[in-house]
């Protein structure tokens, strides 16, 4: 219900003009069925009393042909409008959960680790569309109609109006709560039960050279057939409430009929209505019901509507007040960089992530650190951008904390990660972020430094290839050159290395690795990685270990004094064999 | 129309009960109209209400037996659905552990999960709704029809010719909205993916200093994929307009001929009444038949797939037949004239491939990506079949390794082992459940485990893989090696194990690797030269071809290939050697 107020509710008020419209549309789609039928057995009873002329009966005839029309119109107008309010609300949905993302897009993947939560959440918001064409507006719909019948039934006979409200109440409140509650307890066990089919099926799909192997594929078919049943006997049990649920509100329809047939012949026999009005009136109900009867099944779909809510709102609640830092500081030609006494803890974590770590880099200087997962190295990066501040000591990029650029920062630092993302647009797209106003020359400059143009020149549709057609036709070498050359034509001062190279073979690591030194010749280099092949002409290489430094020096110095290093050079470089 | 339809086990029965309840359900309309007209007609006629509660009784009768047989029909035809649904899926499970990783990998895991998890509900609805729907389709407009040439012949026709202009109209306009679709397609899905397609790169944008501005974008391609939407709804939404149209309008138009012939006194009030309350009943089978039309179709493509992978042909299996010795140190596999040509391709991973293992060798396969190592190791393993070629093991003769007492032989490590949902202590223990908590400990220790489980809060007991805590690249391979540690087995495959580590990580795990080597047939394949020197043979491979073959030293003298990889790595040879070694690979 919060969710509610806070994710559906705001919408209601923002887009008003476009929910009353779509609201109206469905209403009167509905109540031009029901004018249909009320006219038509208006029309056939007035008809049989063969009034001397046609004329007679010329209204009803009109009105059955307009109705006739006007419900097949408005119904389409309806799915059209509805759909249009709510792509309309979707976008500033999208928009929304952007900027909660864009805030924290550094801490995205350490605050929500499990599985593919970006494509959960874009799928969630899609699935909103549902919630509203498909549960709140039949929903609301189905109470204006309720309302309109009985306020319209009491204009005659409000004991009678009365009555019929709390049948009809049946229909619209008491079957679709009911359901709801009945269903909960079944529903909750069948998505835990769904969730260990997913789990059991993709540990055997992927791990399926163990199942192999170990000889017990048996033991893996009997464990999912057990859940697989399990869950199908619960969705059995769910579908065979639906059945009788929807055999029950037939035959209240046809009490109600009933009522209404009976109640409309007393009163024409009292005299209160025409007998040719006994028809309309009794059928009616039919079509009326029929906007009504739909509820419960439109009610049974809200908890999905509430997890993919819940999701959304968990990602929000990490959003707080920024406040616009405005940079004053201007930006440094060739800045360098200062650690001094760096201590960091994260919050969650109980390790400190980094200790009294110092470091100098001179500008121009090639840097190299190394360390096992978990080591520091990802710390130090996000200090430079300035995502965290360290607990104590400082750091300074060119005599300035990294904080006080804002979000200028990335115009002092650039980064080429381990899978650099690559958009599904053209290649020259994807290049030219990193200077939107980049002329013609300066695009064909940067993929000539990278090596790229050959290659790009030979395609038929040169820098317009579009990556996404070509996901295959770009190897992992010529992704991370794209990247590269999108580094270059930002043109920072600092340019930090996140792994540039892992999963490619020897031979094009190696011929990466030369065009990076190449063209970054004049620039800062800041480089993550996990070999040690390539690091002879690093100015500076340092292991870190637990947020510590174990060793730093260059790669002469090391290789003469320590033989640590020595001996991890020498199974890197394969010197080992010769 | 569904080829594999009336082949279900039991869809016979099925659809002749279905059948005759939906007769009953027709008939019932038919009561359920005339008593209804009846009771109308009487009270209009002014009698009381209780003189036509009789009527009012049948109608009520007839309605509820009516909605009972549509009760019991969707019940049967849900329980058919159902039970057809598992025993495919149980059909596709098993086909799946059948064909092995390699296709898996070819035809997408996330792929063949989502067919299984997905599909067949789908599947099911689509058995559920189709049948019933199909037969209510045919009967109840026939004999609705049937019944009203009685009362009044022009409303019959009516009906009659309106059923297949609506239909006509409704597939035509269904064919245009689907073509106007096909006709955007590419550039609505990219419109479709930009939003994931933006969240994704976030990371990258911020850092290139573009997520602020990024923002606009979004919104701009929100409206855009609003409007391109909508022009494809308009024209999609057509063909259940004129669904709706024909059905509405036709009722109309039956009214208003019925009015006009009764005030000629053509007609009388009670047949014309019953004909206004029937026409409506007339269109609702082909509307549910519209209604479901998606869910239908998603079934009924998820069904094709369903059948396309049983399909597939499996891999022979013969392990029943032979039965491979244990492997010892005087055993022999010798290979002769193998290839493997990839099937969608056509093109060769590997090419007369002739080997002969003996013993408990220590195997390096060398050579660059695409070279056709995992290729090799993959059949090696048994895990993939060759297509063509001899493999005698111990004097046996087989077409391939898929044997179940092979793979029994064998303890395999692969780039990424794969963790499953659930403890650490479960996850070592996977080959071997019988292991006490004792020899557990000694392989997480030998494997260097032991730091790992200190650090966790729940130790042994904590949950890793999917849903569980993540573990890093080296964390893996030590799981698989405690693995390996706990159940013994005489053959060792390798496949890339320490490339993606840390150079750290990658020197302690050599370490604690090598002593596994002992008394076994080891197998590994790598680009990462340093393992070269614990191999007795050295095999390189090249474009699917065994190039060259020795010990280290033997191969470093020759200055062949071999010679070529290692100066390249090392780069002491200079952008000449890379560049030939480079053209002769791609």
């Amino acid at each position: 219900m919060i969710l509610f107020q806070k994710y559906i509710l705001p919408y209601f008020k923002q887009y008003k003009g476009l929910m009353m419209a779509t609201l109206l549309l469905g209403t009167l789609t509905f109540l031009a069925s029901c004018g249909l039928t009320f006219t038509a057995g208006y029309l056939i009873t007035r008809s049989s009393e063969m009034p001397y002329n046609v004329l007679m009966v010329y209204v009803p005839i009109v009105l059955v042909r307009a109705f006739g029309i006007a419900r097949p119109v408005s119904h389409y107008l309806e799915r059209l409008t509805s759909h249009n309010t709510v792509l309309t609300i979707l976008g500033t949905m999208r928009v929304k959960l952007y900027d909660a993302l864009e805030q924290q897009a550094l801490f995205v993947r350490s605050r929500f680790q499990a599985g593919d939560v970006i494509g959960t959440l874009s799928d969630d918001i899609e699935h909103l569309l549902d919630a509203y064409v498909r549960t709140i507006f039949p929903t609301v719909i189905a109470l204006l109609l309720f309302l309109f019948s009985v306020i319209a039934l009491a204009i005659f006979d409000w004991k009678f109006a009365l009555w019929i409200a709390i049948c009809l109440a049946l229909i619209v409140f008491i079957y679709p709560v009911l359901s709801l509650y009945l269903l909960k307890k079944r529903r909750t066990d069948l998505k835990e039960k769904q969730g260990s089919m997913y789990r059991i099926l993709s540990d055997s799909i992927f791990g399926i050279t163990d199942w192999i192997i170990s000889g017990k594929k048996k033991r893996f078919t009997e464990e999912f057939t057990n859940i697989r049943n399990g869950a199908f006997n619960l969705e059995k049990k769910m579908a065979a409430w639906n059945q009788l649920r929807t055999f029950q509100l037939q035959v209240l329809t046809g009490i109600i009929l009933v009522f209404v047939g009976v109640w409309a012949g007393m009163e024409a026999q009292s005299g209160n209505i025409l007998p040719t009005y006994i028809a309309s009136f009794t059928l009616v109900t039919l079509p009326l019901l029929e906007g009504l009867i739909p509820t419960s099944e439109a009610i049974d779909h809200v908890p999905k509507y509430q997890e993919s809510l819940q999701r959304i709102d968990h990602i929000q609640q990490y959003v707080y007040e920024q406040k616009e830092y405005e940079s004053t500081v201007s930006l440094p030609e060739k800045p360098d960089i200062e650690f001094k006494e760096v201590n960091f803890t994260y919050k969650e974590g109980k390790k400190q992530a980094l200790t009294d770590f110092s470091l100098q880099i001179p500008y121009g200087q090639k840097i190299a650190i190394l360390g096992k997962s978990g080591a520091g190295k990802s710390t130090l990066l996000q200090l430079l951008f300035g995502t965290y501040v360290p607990d104590r000591g400082t750091i300074t990029i060119g005599g300035h904390a990294p904080v006080e650029y804002g979000e200028r920062i990335t115009d002092v630092l650039g980064i080429l990660n381990q899978k650099p993302y690559l958009f599904a647009t053209s290649v020259e797209n994807n290049i030219r972020l990193g200077k939107q106003d980049a002329t013609k020359e300066e695009i064909e400059k940067v993929i000539q430094a990278v090596k790229l143009d050959e290659y790009i020149h030979t395609l038929p549709n040169g820098l317009e290839t579009q990556m996404e057609e070509t996901g295959q036709r770009f190897s992992g070498g010529e992704r991370q050159r794209i990247a590269l050359a999108r580094i270059l034509l930002k043109d920072t001062p600092i340019v930090i290395l996140d792994e540039p190279t892992i999963g490619l073979d020897p031979i094009t690591e190696r011929e990466l690795l030369e065009t990076i030194f190449a063209v970054l010749r004049d620039k800062t280099v800041i480089m993550i990685t996990h070999h040690l092949i390539g690091l002879e002409n690093m100015d500076n290489i340092i292991f870190l270990d637990q947020g510590e430094v174990m060793m730093q020096g260059r790669h002469e110095e090391l290789l003469a004094e320590n033989s640590r290093y020595r001996q991890l050079y020498r199974l890197d470089s394969g010197e080992d064999v010769l | 129309m569904d080829k594999h339809l009336f082949r279900y086990h039991g869809i016979k029965p099925v659809m002749a009960v279905i059948t005759i309840l939906v007769l009953i359900q027709a008939i019932a309309i038919l009561v359920q109209s005339v008593y209804l007209a009846k009771a109308i007609v009487g009270m209009y006629e002014g009698k009381g209400w209780m003189s036509v509660i009789f009527d009012f009784c049948i109608f009520f009768l007839a309605l509820g037996i009516r909605q009972a047989a549509q009760w019991l029909k969707t019940n049967i035809s849900y329980r058919f659905a159902d039970k057809t649904a598992r025993y495919y899926q149980n059909l596709l499970i098993e086909k799946m552990l059948e064909l092995g990783p390699r296709i898996l990998r070819k035809e997408g895991s996330g792929n063949m999960i989502t067919l299984c998890l997905e599909g067949v509900p789908n599947f099911r609805t689509y058995l559920e709704l189709f049948i019933p729907r199909m037969i209510s389709f045919v009967i109840i407009p026939l004999v609705i029809f049937l019944y009203c040439l009685r009362l009044d012949r022009l409303s019959a026709f009516v009906l009659f010719f309106v059923l297949p202009v609506l239909m006509l109209f409704f597939v035509l306009l269904g064919w245009a909205a689907q073509r106007e679709k096909n006709r955007k397609w590419t550039s609505y899905k990219i419109l479709a993916n930009h939003f994931v397609d933006s969240l994704r790169g976030l990371v990258t944008l911020k850092y290139l200093g573009r997520s602020k501005k990024h923002r606009q974008s979004i919104q701009t391609v929100s409206d855009q994929y609003r409007k391109s939407t909508l022009r494809t709804l308009r024209i999609a939404f057509l063909s259940t307009f004129s669904l709706d149209f024909f059905s509405t309008l036709s009722v109309a138009i039956i009214a208003v001929f019925l009015g006009l012939r009764l005030i000629d006194g053509e007609m009388s009030f009670l047949p014309a009444l019953t004909v206004l309350i029937l026409a409506p009943e007339y269109f609702n089978p082909v509307k549910d038949l519209s209604n479901d039309y998606h869910a239908t179709m998603d079934g009924l493509h998820a069904g094709k797939n369903i059948h396309k992978i049983l399909n597939m042909a499996s891999p022979v299996d013969e392990s029943e037949e032979t039965e491979i010795s244990r492997w010892d140190e005087n055993s022999q596999l010798i290979i002769k004239g193998l290839a493997k040509t990839s099937t969608e391709e056509n093109r060769p991973l590997l090419k007369n491939i002739n080997l002969t293992i003996t013993g408990f060798k220590k195997i390096g396969i060398i050579g660059l990506s695409g070279a056709g190592k995992s290729t090799l190791i993959d059949i090696l393993a048994g895990f993939d079949q060759p297509t063509k070629g001899k493999i005698s093991v111990n004097g046996v003769n087989l077409s391939h390794l898929t044997h179940r007492t092979w793979q029994e032989q064998i303890n395999y490590i692969p780039q990424h082992p794969y963790i499953f949902s659930g403890t650490v202590k479960e996850n070592v223990r996977f080959y071997a459940p019988q292991a006490t908590d004792k020899q557990i400990e000694e392989a997480i220790r030998l494997a260097g485990l032991d730091k790992l489980v200190r650090d966790l809060p729940q130790g042994l007991a904590e949950i890793i893989g999917q849903g569980g805590r993540a573990i890093s690249g080296g964390e893996e391979q030590r799981i698989a090696l405690a693995r390996a540690l706990l159940d013994p087995r005489p053959i060792l495959i390798l496949d890339e194990p320490t490339a993606h580590l840390d150079i750290e990580t990658e020197h302690d795990l050599k370490e604690r690797m090598l002593p596994l080597f002992e008394q076994k047939l080891v197998i590994l394949a790598t680009h990462r030269l340093h393992w070269m020197r614990n191999m007795d043979e050295i095999i390189v491979l090249d474009q699917g071809q065994i190039v060259e073959r020795g010990t280290h030293d033997e191969l470093l003298r020759r200055k062949g290939k071999y010679w070529e990889l290692v100066q390249a790595h090392r780069g002491g040879a200079g952008i000449d050697t890379l560049s030939k070694v480079h053209s002769s690979v791609f």
